[in-house]
């Protein structure tokens, strides 16, 4: 049997002249993933109105579990940022669901996951490092900033940059990689089990012989593993680490430089 | 033909495409501002207010606690005045009934010993009219009866000396 690693497949291409080589390409407008993408939108915003439609002082069993999410979630926020970075908490919110979401949304075999796609990742991971330049440049300055590589020596100067390029890149990658690695381990198993129940049962007449027994069951107790669990880790890990980075350039207030403590005064 | 080409295209499964990240950005954006306000933002200020209604309440309620216990304190106090209150009231009654029951007492005892003396005075002057009395009339009888026996005239004056110190003799025999 022959067994395919596909990426997302292409809906719409441009028909005009655009780099479309192996690993970039800006040829292809629509994909999966697009569509993907704004199932995952309109289902969360949905959800959201849903989950929010009649807000109480005494809430009701759902507005229970809605509370008690956002107070983990700004608890989480909290804990790893401090009190007074708490308003990066609905973006921190944001990513998890869009990742828990995009993830699990390839369960229902209609989407392809979103976080299955090098692109998405990429495009959230370049937001996290954005946000920690921009802050980073704003609370200390930009001199201060592209000084902060210098240290603690010159020499590790080019050691620094790297990091700081190889961040986003892992971050992207890790996510990617847990998501598809995973999708395609769940693939390579059906295979595999298809392949093991025709070696077992060909030997039983006509078309139940070739009916996969094996299927049935085994890959969905790894797809509690592969999807459900590290799709939750992986959009924990990616929250923590923007919540960490970005927290790295947001310290508390009494810790910035003077200079910059007088400005904001 | 050529549509179906476009539809079995795939993507390579390593690789960016430009147009989804430019996609994912617009979907996490209308996600952040969507989602920040009408979930994260209202279910965050429904939390605070609560919390801070709770707050109030538990306060209040200690303010109330404290000011029923001060007012117990002082009903408390304010009881137990008033019972030394009227023990003292109760103390001073009995004091002053029993001033009066003294005062009542010896008034009639005052009363009833002065009129015993008027009475015993009266007695005393009653006695001595009485006395008198008899004393003229006896004598005056004994004069009458001694000058009808004799028929003759008897010193009236002497007589009558006679008489009286017999009559002052009876009277203190009695």
């Amino acid at each position: 049997m022959n067994l395919e690693v596909k990426g997302p497949k292409v809906y719409l291409e441009l028909p005009f002249e655009l780099p479309d080589s192996s690993i970039f390409t800006m040829k292809n407008l629509i994909t999966q993933t697009t569509v993907s993408l704004l199932a995952v939108t309109v289902l969360l915003i949905v959800v959201a109105l849903i989950a929010t439609r009649s807000l109480s002082k005494r809430p009701g069993g759902l507005q229970v579990i809605t509370e008690k999410l956002v107070n983990m979630l700004y608890g989480l926020v909290e804990g790893t940022m401090g009190k007074h970075n708490m308003k990066f908490a609905p973006y921190i919110g944001t990513i998890f669901l869009s990742s828990i979401c995009g993830t699990l949304i390839g369960m229902t075999q209609l989407f392809r996951s979103t976080t299955a796609d090098l692109s998405v990742t990429a495009a959230w991971a370049l937001v996290t490092t954005g946000m920690v330049w921009y802050n980073n440049i704003k609370n200390f300055g930009f001199g201060t900033w592209l000084k902060g590589f210098t240290e603690p020596i010159v020499v590790m100067t080019p050691m620094n940059i790297v990091s700081e390029i190889a961040n986003p890149i892992s971050m992207a990658f890790r996510h990617f990689g847990n998501v598809a690695g995973g999708s395609v381990l769940t693939a390579l198993i059906y295979g595999a089990l298809t392949a093991a129940s025709s070696a077992l049962f060909s030997w039983l007449p006509g078309i139940i012989g070739e009916i996969p027994f094996l299927t049935a069951g085994i890959p969905a107790a790894l797809s509690i593993y592969f999807d459900l669990f590290s799709g939750f880790v992986q959009a924990l890990v990616f929250s923590l680490l923007t919540m960490i980075y970005v927290g790295g350039a947001c310290p508390p207030p009494e810790e910035l430089p003077k200079k910059k403590k007088k400005g904001v005064k | 033909m050529g549509l179906l080409t476009i539809i079995e295209k795939f993507e390579n499964f390593v690789g960016v495409n430009f147009w989804t990240m430019i996609f994912a950005w617009i979907n996490l954006l209308i996600l952040y501002i969507i989602l920040k306000k009408i979930l994260f933002k209202p279910i965050k200020n429904m939390i605070d207010s609560r919390q801070r209604e709770i707050d109030d309440m538990y306060k209040s309620a200690g303010d109330s606690e404290r000011c029923a216990k001060e007012l117990q304190a002082e009903y408390e106090e304010k009881m137990s005045r008033a019972k030394d209150e009227s023990e003292e009231i109760v103390r001073s009654a009995v004091r002053r009934a029993q001033l009066k029951e003294e005062e009542i007492l010896r008034e009639a005892n005052d009363k009833a010993a002065r009129a015993l003396e008027r009475a015993e005075e009266q007695i005393e002057l009653e006695k001595k009219r009485a006395v008198n009395e008899m004393k003229d009339q006896v004598s005056a009888i004994a004069l009458d009866i001694a000058s009808a026996v004799i028929g003759r005239d008897v010193s009236e004056r002497d007589h009558e000396e006679l008489i009286n110190e017999f009559i002052e003799n009876m009277g203190n025999d009695k």
